[in-house]
Order: structure tokens, then C-alpha cells, then sequence
């Protein structure tokens, strides 16, 4: 795309105003047409997966001190909960983690853990320590005193999951940077129809853009109305069914699901007509809930070239995180299920060719307080997570790890680990690689300059 | 209006057949001495039972136009309640093993024939806010205790709230799902505190709300930004003052061991012997070694709180605690307008206004009699309403999406579906993308405030049930409902006893002409709503097809199914 393209799609995706969510399909297909560029499929694909960890990910029981001060001050936090050091899959990073501490992965993640550890070819898998959402660098003693403002709502799940996927932590609508993404890339595609976000996940604030709407999609496709469908014998209803779909409609919520019933009528259509085409994958996924998910999503990444998709941005999702209780049972259930799935899934990336192309990451409304209630955790802030893809920097646990000694000085109170690295720069850094100009960063990211460094460093250049 | 609209456009199109049916109607519609509370007409009488029940019936129309709105609420009120999990156990005495499937079961039964609809209704809308669900909790291997769980909300539905915010507490289901049964007192040794789950997410989903809110629900700042409820301070007093809770039949002397707190002997009678869950239906009960009883507890401070700045002394036990601390939140005032919002978003409408709002709260706040948190009286207001009452303008866009569930349950209320046994084995919807106590989350199937992007955000208007209705469920709802029509039909020859039929022939018996078909089925489903334009195209789409015993039996099918996946009727006015 031409800089001055580029320059329009970024004030595009900033006008969140009444005149684009009303033309928003008229100026797509208007764009597509006289400012897309279609160009070779294969050579220029490029793809974010976010995986979703709903209820709270524990990682301070995913990614584990094995020894050192960073051991003793675990131990002490999680007492009955603390995953023996010995039960753990030992971590060997390139470059020494922040605090200079051996680390392991919990023992349900052996698929993950030979990922990261793997030096045959560059390793796949980072972690990136301690990101959540911020509005500022806070010290224990800023927040404690309330001296330096901090996103409304902490820990509360509804909130905190809002901040998490939205391009900053004080925005007020409900947009995600996903969609931020999508509303400037979204013209490359040749396609000006199917949305470049899809999730398999249902609905989500991450892919939701000023004028990108995303399209969802099921486990097994898409999901089309056989009384209505495109066949002879339907024709008469289906023109019915259409004339009162596509009515004028006087009432708003009347106009919006219309608006859903023909996207889904006229995208379903599509994905299943290239679905049916497809060569199966040699990459067999486990049978689970993310692992279905992530299937759909390799499977649609195979038929991006009938659907003629150039950049893509989808999202999936595993729910059962917020252990409050039964944790060590959970979790590791949790955690497997997570080990499986991503790690079929990037080796269906690379069996397409694509694993330079598509980067997966964790998100999750927060991290766990290090402190515990018997058998569970609570709420807390910041937290670890998975980056993983050939273009990740492998091998390494990015950012800064925080100390996780009860009452220390990254314990913001009662357990909850202030971040020591912005939900902003995380995805600014993935955002980055994904081909948002430097310049252009902090449209789509308004507070990243508070922070220091906007990129964590965790993604190959762009 | 619109019967008159409609003979006149029908004149223009030249059907004139239906003239002298559509006379016919209008007399019937006039031929009761109303009350003058009314309904006027039928299509008002079927838009309150759309709203209080889970869906009108033609013998239901009829019998609210002939005794008023007032004496089918009175009745409603004095209506034995119809409970779910008696059913259970019937079935269990028949030697059925019961699953969660079967409490669906349940709940279709009640929705489907339990004479206290009203109740029955306000049940489920109770369930969305006091949420608990077989997702989550290790709650999938006990549906009688969550039957239990939704007795309470239907013996509750018309009580007082605080009563029922105690039950809820106090039930070993919520125990489980938000995990305060067996929440106990810090232990330093141990590195152990209260857990905060159930304290946060009472405060947050069951009572008052994020932030501080007037009476008519709009929200209070203070330089320009909303004023919390509570802090972090609140969450960790109230996670003190829910400690010490386990089951009913436990030995709860002081002096036990932690292994006993820890592994409760399950009772007197031992399992397989009838009886053995008997303590998941009883209320959990105090013991007091495990409660915090040290320490005062921050609980909330308002306006006009009992407790000075809203701290509970030390030294309290375990029941004396809860209850002050249940006393503080039920008096916090925003659980008037909290409430308020909540019935009328699950009964009326996701947008309605402020002064609506403030209304309905006012009876919460006062039934009256000066009692307060009375939900019948809540009940009452919420559906008498003159912005319940007036069918609203389309610019207005006020009224809402209607949830699965609901379509689902009007489609077979309007058609009267029945399986030859009576039971209603619908076990298998994954396609509606709801089951009552069944939400992926405790923050139920959709958030209240939920906006699409698009026009929807631009235009500030929530659209809860929008947040479940993405590009599959969509299809795959207008594709289940579908099925229920065109295949589970009365008479087909495919059908099993067990299957649950619609029975199409009253529509039939009006199916040669196609004005009397769709007035007949735009009474039932949108309460005669529909616009001319809607109207006209099935009329004239209905003339083209055979007038035969099959062309008639699909010109129902078609008007039923095209007016369930038409946007008018998607939106409940």
C-alpha cells in the first residue's frame, strides 16, 4: 500500500463517527475498488491469531521460578498451590530471563515447552513477562497513594477484559485494536466482502474496528438456513425471506439484524464454497474446544486464496480460567488443552507455508494474585504470556520479570502484580510487525508514548 | 388501524375472499365489555403476554381481553407456584436417571404449561441476573440442585429481594459456582486469605452495580468521571464476611479439625440411598471456627448507611455478619434503579427511558406500604407502565431483540407443541445458543449494556441479546426454528411419541385464505405489529402457492417460519 493510502485508512480508522458507522459498507466496497491493489497471493500474507484465555489466566503458575530468590518468594506466596520445582519443565532461553532466574513451564505443557526450547531450527515460542493494562508506568508507591491514574475497574472481569483488547486502556467505546488493524489494512485484500476479521469465538471487542465489522464463524464452518438456501426447489421462498430481510427497516435494532442476517447469508456462501474445495490438512488437531478452533482457523488460512484474503486477523477462545478454587486440578486441564491446540497449529502453519506469515498470542483480563484462598486464586493485573510464530524472537522470556514476593515491591497490595509492561506495547509490538508504519503507531495506539519503549522486542522486524 | 390499512390495500390487490372474515374478526374483537384498564384490543392483550408469559395463546388473548389486566395479574400473583424440581424427582421415582438435559426439561414443561406464567417468567429473568450455571462450579452432575437453585427463584419471584438475595447466598449451588462455600478465614501460617469471588461478583452483577447511579439509573460523576461503588477495601470486607460456610449437615462444633472443614462427611445417609445429596438442597450453615470474626470489615458507605462509614465492627459470628453485611448492600440505593433495569430489560425493553426507570425503581424502593425491594410490586410496575403499554414508534427504537429461548417458546406456544407423552425432551439445542441456567459465564448469556459496532454504537443503544446473536447463531436459529416447522409437524409421517410436534391445523383450517392466515399468526407472534408492506408481500406470496391439502399446510408453514426469521418480528416492540 502507497503511504498516502495508508495515511487515509489510518484517519479512516479514527473517524469513529456517525457518518462512517452509517456508509461503512458503501465506503469499503468504494475503497476496495479504486485504492486496492490486488497483488500475488502467497508472497504477502500476514495473519494475528488471538487466543483468548476467558476467566483470568493463572500464569504465574504457567511460566515458574525453578530456583534462586524468584524460587523462594513463589513458594512462599503460593504455599499449598506452588507447583514443585521439580515438577516443572525447565526453560533454557537464549538470553537470560530479566532477573537472571531459571524458569519452567507447568508440567501440562511438554508441546509448548519443546517449542521454546527448540534450537534445531530458530525457536517458535516467547514469553512475554508481566503485560497488562495501564494508563501510565505505575510504581507500588504511586498507586497505593493514587498518585498516578490507573484504568477504571480493576480486576473486575467485565472490565478488565474490555481494557485488555482495546488499543488503550481508557478508550471508551467498545473497539479493539484488532479492529483498529483491520479498519486501515482491510483494503489489501482483493476480496471487499468477507471481513478481514473473523472469529470462531463469537463476538469479541479485539476485532471490533470503526468500520470493520468482524464475521463469525463456527467450528465446522459456516452455518447456512437450508429453507432458504441458493437451491431451485427454495427460490420462491428464499425471494420472500430476501424481500423482508432487505426491506427498509424504521427501527435501529430492526436495521442491525437484517444487517447481521444478510452478512451472515452472503459471507457463509463464500466460506463454504471455498471450505468445500479445500485439500485436507496433513496436520491432525486434538479434538477439543480450541483445538476445533484453531482447525477452522488453518483451514480458512488454506483457502485464502479462493477467498482472495491477503491480511487477516482472527480470534479464538478457551474459557474456564478464573480458578477461584480446585486451581492445581483445573488449570492443568486448562493449560493441556492450550498445549495441544497451539501446538497443532503451528505446525499446520508451517505444513502451509505460512509460519513467517501468522503469529499467535495469548490475551487474558488479567493475571492471579500471587496470594491464594485455600485452594484458588483471585483477581489480579499483570500476567505472562505465549507469543509464538516464525517471526517470534523464540527462546526468550521478553520484558520484565516481576518479583512475586508477598508484599514486595510489584505487589500492589493483597497479591495483584502491577505490569511491568502495558497491554499497549504488547500489541504495539505485534502491531508493528504486522505493518503499521512507526509514524503511524500512535493513531492507532493514543497513549504508547507514555511508556518506555514501544516496542518489547519480542518480533522479528517487519 | 391496521385491520382497516390492510382492507384497504387488499381491496387493491383484489383479495377480496378475505373481506367478510376480517368484519368477522373486528366484531369478535369488540364484543367483550372491557375493563377500562383493557387491554383494548387483542393485539395489546398479546403484546402483555408476550411480555409476562412465554407466549400468548389465542385462549390466553381471550381471556386476559375479558378480565383485564388487573385480575390476570391478581391471579398470577395467588397462583400456586409451578416448581422444577419436584419434576425431577418424579422422574427420578420412575427410575430415570436425571441429567441436566432432564432439568431442561423441566424448565420446557413450566414454560410450556405451568398455569403461573407471569411467575415463571420473572423466574427466568431472575436467573439472568442471579446467575448460576451447569458450565461452571463442578454443578454439571447435580441438575436437582440446580432445579432447587431456580425453585428459589420462582418462589422468589414475587417476594421480597432481600430474602431472596440471603436464599441465593446461602444456597450450596451459588456456594459452588462463585466458591464461598468453604471460604475461610485468613491464615497466616498458611499464606491464606478470603476469597473474593462471591464478594465482588454480588456487589457487581447482584446488587449495586460498577458505579453510583440516581434513581433512574443514569449514572452519578464527580469531575465528569462515575464515582465507583466500592473499592478493593469493600471486596476484601465482604470476602471476610463470607467466611465460614459449609454444608448444612456438617458436624459444625468449634473444635473440629481442618480435615473435617476440608472433607465433610456427606451426612447420615451414605450414598447410592435415596437422600444422600439431600445437602445440596439445604441451605449451607455457619461454622463459626472458620469465620473471620476478627477484624472490623469495610463494607459500602452511602448516603444515609446504618453503619457508621460503613464498617461492621469486629467480633461478629458468621450469621450475625452476613446478615448486617446483606443488609447494607439491600439498602445501598442503588439497588433500586440496578433491579429495576434488569426486569425491564429482560421483560420490556433494552432502552428504556430514564424516567421509566425511575418509575419502576420508586415501587422497589416503596411497594406502597413502605416496604422495600418488593418484586411484585417491581413486577407490577415494570409491565403496567404506560412505556410498557404503548406499542412504541419505530423511530423510537425502543423494545428489544428477542432471545432464543423466547422465540423458541412463543413458537410453541402459538402452536400448541406436544409430544403424545407430554413431556418435552428438547435436549439438544445447541443451535439457540441458550439453555436456562446454562451461560458460559456468571455474566450471563449477554451483558446489559452490549452495543454492536456500527450504527447501534453510534446511535447509544444497548442490544444485550445482540452479543449472542453472531453470523452462525443467527442461521443456525433461523434454521432450528425452521425444523420445528417444516418437520415436526402434528401428522408427519417421520415423528416418533417422544417428538415434540407443532400442530398446524388451525392454521390450515384458515390456509385457503391467506389475509385470515397471516392477521391470524401476526396476532400471535408480533400482536398484529406488522407493517403493511411486511403484510402484503406474504399475502401475495401465500395466493401463489396451491390451494391443496399439502399447498395449505405449507402456506402455514411458510407464514410462521418467514414472520420468526423476519427482522420485524426479530424486534419485539
Amino acid at each position: 500500500m502507497k503511504r498516502r493510502q495508508f495515511i487515509e485508512r489510518a484517519l479512516c480508522a479514527t473517524a469513529g463517527s456517525a457518518l462512517f458507522g452509517a456508509f461503512a459498507g458503501k465506503l469499503s466496497i468504494a475503497h476496495a475498488a479504486t485504492l486496492a491493489e490486488p497483488r500475488l497471493l502467497g508472497d504477502d500474507y500476514r495473519a494475528l491469531v488471538c487466543v483468548y484465555l476467558y476467566g483470568g489466566n493463572d500464569a504465574f503458575n504457567m511460566l515458574v521460578p525453578r530456583s534462586g530468590t524468584a524460587r523462594t518468594d513463589y513458594a512462599a506466596a503460593r504455599g499449598a498451590l506452588a507447583l514443585p520445582a521439580a515438577s516443572l519443565l525447565a526453560l533454557n532461553p537464549g538470553t537470560a530471563p530479566s532477573d537472571g532466574s531459571a524458569y519452567g513451564f507447568a508440567p501440562a505443557m511438554p508441546q509448548l515447552a519443546a517449542l521454546f526450547n527448540r534450537t534445531t531450527t530458530p525457536s517458535p515460542l516467547a514469553v512475554v513477562a508481566n503485560v497488562g493494562p495501564l494508563l501510565y508506568p505505575v510504581t507500588k508507591a504511586q498507586y497505593q497513594a493514587g498518585s498516578v491514574p490507573v484504568p477504571s475497574q480493576l480486576f473486575s472481569h467485565s472490565d478488565q477484559s474490555v481494557t485488555w483488547q482495546q488499543p488503550s486502556a481508557d478508550m471508551l467505546a467498545r473497539r479493539g485494536w484488532g479492529g483498529r488493524l483491520a479498519d486501515m489494512f482491510h483494503a489489501t485484500n482483493p476480496n471487499p466482502n468477507l471481513s478481514m476479521n473473523i472469529s470462531v469465538d463469537g463476538e469479541n471487542v479485539f476485532q471490533a474496528g470503526n468500520e470493520v465489522v468482524p464475521y463469525f464463524v463456527g467450528q465446522s464452518g459456516a452455518e447456512s438456513i437450508p429453507f432458504v438456501d441458493d437451491q431451485p426447489w427454495n427460490a420462491a421462498r428464499r425471494a420472500v425471506f430476501t424481500a423482508l430481510r432487505d426491506a427498509p427497516q424504521g427501527h435501529a435494532l430492526q436495521r442491525q439484524y437484517a444487517a447481521v442476517m444478510r452478512r451472515s447469508m452472503n459471507n457463509g456462501a463464500q466460506i463454504n464454497a471455498a471450505l468445500d474445495g479445500e485439500t485436507p490438512l496433513a496436520t491432525t488437531f486434538p479434538d477439543t474446544h480450541l483445538g476445533r478452533q484453531l482447525a477452522m482457523v488453518a483451514r480458512l488460512m488454506h483457502v485464502r486464496g479462493p477467498l482472495q484474503m491477503q491480511r487477516q486477523i482472527f480470534f479464538v477462545g478457551l474459557g474456564g480460567f478464573d480458578t477461584h478454587d480446585n486451581q492445581l486440578a483445573d488449570q492443568a486441564e486448562q493449560l493441556a488443552e492450550l498445549d495441544g491446540a497451539l501446538a497443532a497449529f503451528y505446525a499446520a502453519t508451517v505444513e502451509l507455508g505460512l509460519d513467517q506469515a501468522v503469529t499467535t498470542f495469548t490475551a487474558s483480563e488479567f493475571g492471579r494474585t500471587t496470594s491464594i484462598n485455600g485452594d484458588g486464586t483471585d483477581h489480579g493485573w499483570g500476567s505472562h504470556h505465549l507469543v509464538l510464530g516464525g517471526a517470534v524472537n523464540g527462546r526468550r522470556i521478553h520484558g520484565i520479570l516481576p518479583s512475586l514476593a508477598t508484599e514486595g515491591p510489584d505487589d500492589a497490595d493483597w497479591g495483584q502484580i502491577i505490569p511491568t509492561a502495558s497491554v499497549d506495547q504488547y500489541a504495539a509490538t505485534l502491531a508493528r510487525w504486522y505493518g503499521v508504519p512507526p509514524g503511524e503507531m500512535t493513531t492507532v495506539f493514543p497513549n504508547l508514548g507514555r511508556f518506555n519503549g514501544a516496542d518489547l522486542g519480542f518480533m522479528a522486524p517487519s | 388501524m391496521f385491520v382497516i390499512l390492510r382492507r384497504a390495500m387488499l381491496l387493491a390487490f383484489g383479495l377480496l375472499a378475505c373481506q367478510a372474515a376480517m368484519a368477522g374478526e373486528r366484531l369478535f374483537d369488540s364484543g367483550f365489555d372491557h375493563r377500562n384498564e383493557g387491554p383494548y384490543s387483542e393485539g395489546d392483550a398479546s403484546r402483555f403476554l408476550t411480555q409476562a408469559t412465554f407466549g400468548p395463546t389465542l385462549a390466553e388473548i381471550a381471556r386476559l381481553r375479558s378480565i383485564g389486566y388487573n385480575t390476570w395479574l391478581s391471579e398470577q400473583a395467588a397462583a400456586t407456584p409451578s416448581l422444577h424440581r419436584p419434576y425431577l424427582e418424579n422422574l427420578a421415582a420412575q427410575g430415570s436417571d436425571i441429567y441436566q438435559n432432564h432439568r431442561h426439561e423441566a424448565w420446557w414443561q413450566r414454560a410450556m404449561t405451568a398455569p403461573d406464567q407471569l411467575r415463571q417468567r420473572v423466574a427466568f429473568a431472575l436467573s439472568e441476573l442471579l446467575v448460576v450455571s451447569d458450565q461452571g462450579g463442578g454443578l454439571e452432575g447435580q441438575p436437582i440442585a440446580l432445579a432447587n437453585y431456580y425453585d428459589i427463584l420462582v418462589n422468589g419471584a414475587f417476594g421480597n429481594y432481600r430474602q431472596l438475595l440471603e436464599q441465593v447466598t446461602l444456597s450450596p449451588v451459588m456456594g459452588h459456582y462463585l466458591s464461598m462455600f468453604k471460604n475461610r478465614k485468613p491464615d497466616p501460617a498458611e499464606g491464606i486469605r478470603p476469597d473474593e469471588n462471591y464478594a465482588r461478583e454480588i456487589m457487581q452483577l447482584f446488587s449495586v452495580g460498577l458505579e453510583r447511579l440516581n434513581m433512574d439509573g443514569t449514572v452519578i460523576t464527580a469531575g465528569g468521571q462515575p464515582v465507583p461503588t466500592y473499592t478493593q477495601d469493600t471486596i476484601r470486607g465482604f470476602a471476610h464476611v463470607f467466611t465460614g460456610w459449609n454444608w448444612a449437615n456438617c458436624p459444625n462444633t468449634d473444635g473440629g479439625n481442618w480435615w473435617e472443614w476440608e472433607w465433610c462427611p456427606s451426612g447420615p445417609v451414605d450414598w447410592p440411598n435415596a437422600g444422600w445429596d439431600a445437602y445440596w438442597l439445604q441451605p449451607m450453615a455457619p461454622w463459626q471456627t472458620y469465620h473471620a470474626s476478627e477484624g472490623s470489615k469495610q463494607l459500602l458507605d452511602y448516603p444515609g448507611v446504618t453503619l457508621a462509614g460503613g464498617v461492621l465492627a469486629a467480633g461478629g459470628t458468621a450469621q450475625s455478619d452476613l446478615q448486617a453485611a446483606l443488609d447494607n448492600l439491600f439498602r445501598h440505593p442503588n439497588v433500586a434503579p440496578f433491579v429495576a433495569r434488569h426486569l425491564i430489560k429482560r421483560l420490556v425493553s433494552s432502552n428504556p427511558s430514564p424516567a421509566y426507570v425511575g418509575r419502576v425503581a420508586a415501587a422497589f424502593a416503596n411497594n406502597g406500604l413502605g416496604v422495600r425491594g418488593d418484586l411484585g410490586a417491581t413486577v407490577r410496575a415494570v409491565l403496567m407502565d404506560s412505556e410498557a403499554r404503548t406499542l412504541p414508534t419505530l423511530a423510537s427504537n425502543r423494545g428489544k431483540l428477542r432471545e432464543p429461548l423466547l422465540r423458541l417458546s412463543q413458537l410453541w406456544r402459538a402452536l400448541d407443541a406436544r409430544a403424545d407423552d407430554g413431556r418435552y425432551r428438547e435436549w439438544w439445542n445447541g443451535w439457540l445458543g441458550q439453555n436456562p441456567l446454562s451461560s458460559p459465564t456468571v455474566f450471563n448469556f449477554f451483558l446489559p449494556d452490549y452495543r454492536p459496532p456500527g450504527e447501534l454504537s453510534t446511535l447509544g443503544l444497548d442490544a444485550p441479546e445482540f452479543q449472542i446473536t453472531t453470523d452462525t447463531t443467527v442461521a443456525s436459529v433461523a434454521s432450528g426454528l425452521g425444523a420445528k416447522v417444516y418437520w415436526a409437524w402434528r401428522g408427519n409421517s417421520g415423528s416418533s411419541p417422544e417428538d415434540i410436534l407443532v400442530d398446524l391445523a388451525p392454521g390450515i383450517a384458515l390456509a385457503a385464505d391467506p389475509a385470515r392466515l397471516v392477521d391470524r399468526y401476526d396476532l400471535l407472534f408480533m400482536g398484529r405489529t406488522m407493517s403493511p408492506s411486511m403484510y402484503t408481500t406474504l399475502v401475495t406470496y401465500l395466493a401463489t402457492l396451491p390451494n391443496t391439502a399439502s399447498g395449505r399446510r405449507e402456506r402455514v408453514q411458510d407464514t410462521v417460519w418467514l414472520i420468526q426469521s423476519s427482522p420485524e418480528y426479530a424486534i419485539e416492540r
